[in-house]
């Protein structure tokens, strides 16, 4: 069990860490209005947008007008980052989430279709720095991994590919009830992971 | 379990629905209720997890490797630029109104004239929503500044309407639209009025009232807003009866009009 007392050291500790990260950070970048930062912006999450975006929505004019919506709205809140309270990565896909589900309500639903597989050796590298680059990430990765092969398929088709519980049940031939309990319960299960190994990373930060 | 516990449970699946798709008006007024009940808790208490565990799923997906494409970079630089000269102008405009106010003379005069200017629009737009004044520039307005607008055209339920045309729009986000009419037989007043119903079968198992309205012209088109006595979740088809004075609340007359031609199914 750790002490109250060490998780402070040990979250201070982070934090110094945390602060120098910010200071190189995209959005710190643009909310200081640095030249050149918002294009950056799109150069390291132009794809993650852009891939998500066409796994939520299915008309093409759909996905540009809300990964545009979603670049004005992370510039437009860039001040608002605090690394302290989330990483850059987190930040951005939170904007970019609640936009897309919000543009899945306006459009006629998505249908999920395999996108283009353009230059996958490329696009490994992409999503391998992106997952070296952030702890978190490899957090929920590890939480998620841990769950039933079941349930890791019903949160990927919630989550990932923006389906709706009532399209969840029927693609899987289950009841809504079920559905809706079975999100809920491993929602809460991955974020009971995802905080515990959360403080066993800042502990064996803290024995190195 | 206790009656607590069952609240907490229906916070949790609320909570976890919102993270992943977008809730209806009640579920979001449920939802405030109860955070309101529990302040541990924040509407945003699952959105980093999933935002989190989207990536993840992104970076484990073999099959999801398109890039953005380079028009699509040049459309983003391009609002964004436009955006930053907009914020830039605002700013200017801000900069002086500052400069402005801090010269008293000048900031009595515009208090003065914004009151004469005020009270003219109370008089001018009193009970704004329900007047059926500049209803062609309402009706324009919303057609060029809502982008969920939906429009059918007007189908006649009886033979003797069948003369009649024109359309509806309607916006959810607005919560309100307009109905357009050319031929419409005038009614009395003092008799009956032509009321508005609008379908939301998501929301509302029966048809919502929209208001009653009154024709006192057929020969030119009329222009009438709709104005809904429960809020809209995903307008999906119009009615028009012909009801008493003030209008009902469950209509128990012929359906004259209907937009669209059939009344829709539920869809989501």
């Amino acid at each position: 069990m750790v002490q109250p007392a060490n998780l402070i050291h040990l979250k201070s500790r982070r934090m110094s860490t945390v602060q120098s990260d910010n200071d190189n950070s995209i959005l710190a970048r643009i909310a200081a209005g640095e030249n050149g930062s918002f294009e950056l912006l799109i150069e390291k999450y132009g794809n993650l947008v852009w891939s998500i975006g066409k796994k939520f929505l299915y008309r093409q004019s759909d996905v540009e007008d809300a990964v545009q919506e979603v670049f004005i709205a992370i510039w437009k809140s860039a001040n608002k980052f605090d690394p302290q309270k989330a990483k850059e990565i987190t930040f951005v896909s939170m904007i970019a989430r609640r936009r897309f589900i919000d543009h899945l309500r306006k459009v006629s639903k998505h249908k999920n279709l395999e996108s283009i597989d353009d230059k996958k050796s490329g696009h490994q590298l992409y999503k391998e720095s992106m997952l070296n680059e952030s702890t978190d990430l490899q957090l929920i990765k590890q939480a998620i991994e841990s769950l039933d092969i079941d349930d890791q398929e019903l949160l990927n088709l919630s989550i990932y590919q923006g389906y709706s519980h009532s399209e969840i049940a029927k693609l899987l031939n289950l009841p809504l009830g079920t559905v809706k309990t079975k999100i809920r319960r491993n929602l809460i299960k991955l974020k009971g992971i995802f905080k515990n190994n959360e403080i066993a990373t800042i502990v064996n930060l803290n024995n190195v | 379990m206790s009656r607590v516990e069952k609240k907490e449970e229906r916070l949790m699946d609320l909570l976890a629905l919102e993270a992943v798709q977008k809730l209806s008006i009640e579920e979001q007024q449920e939802l405030k209720m109860l955070l309101d009940l529990f302040p541990e808790y924040t509407q945003d208490h699952f959105h980093e997890m999933t935002a989190l565990a989207q990536v993840s799923f992104y970076t484990q997906d073999n099959y999801n490797n398109e890039s953005i494409p380079r028009q699509m970079r040049k459309r983003i630089l391009h609002a964004y630029k436009a955006e930053l000269g907009r914020t830039t102008f605002m700013d200017h405009v801000n900069h002086y109104m500052r400069v402005f106010f801090y010269k008293p003379q000048y900031a009595w005069t515009l208090t003065v004239l914004m009151t004469i200017g005020l009270s003219f629009s109370m008089i001018e737009f009193k009970d704004y929503e329900n007047n059926f004044k500049y209803l062609p520039l309402k009706r324009a307005v919303l057609e060029m500044t809502a982008n969920d607008i939906i429009q059918f055209p007007w189908y006649s339920r009886s033979i003797d309407l069948e003369g009649i045309s024109g359309n509806i729009i309607w916006s959810d986000e607005g919560q309100k639209g307009f109905i357009k009419l050319t031929g419409m037989p005038m009614n009395d007043p003092t008799q009956n009025q032509y009321q508005v119903w609008i379908v939301d079968p998501l929301n509302h198992e029966q048809p919502v009232d929209g208001g009653v309205f009154d024709v006192t012209q057929t020969d030119q088109s009329v222009i009438i807003p709709i104005n809904p006595k429960l809020p809209i979740s995903r307008a999906v088809g119009f009615a028009i009866t012909l009801e008493q004075p003030g209008g009902v609340v469950v209509s128990s007359q012929p359906i004259l009009l209907t937009a669209p031609k059939e009344r829709p199914q539920i869809t989501i």
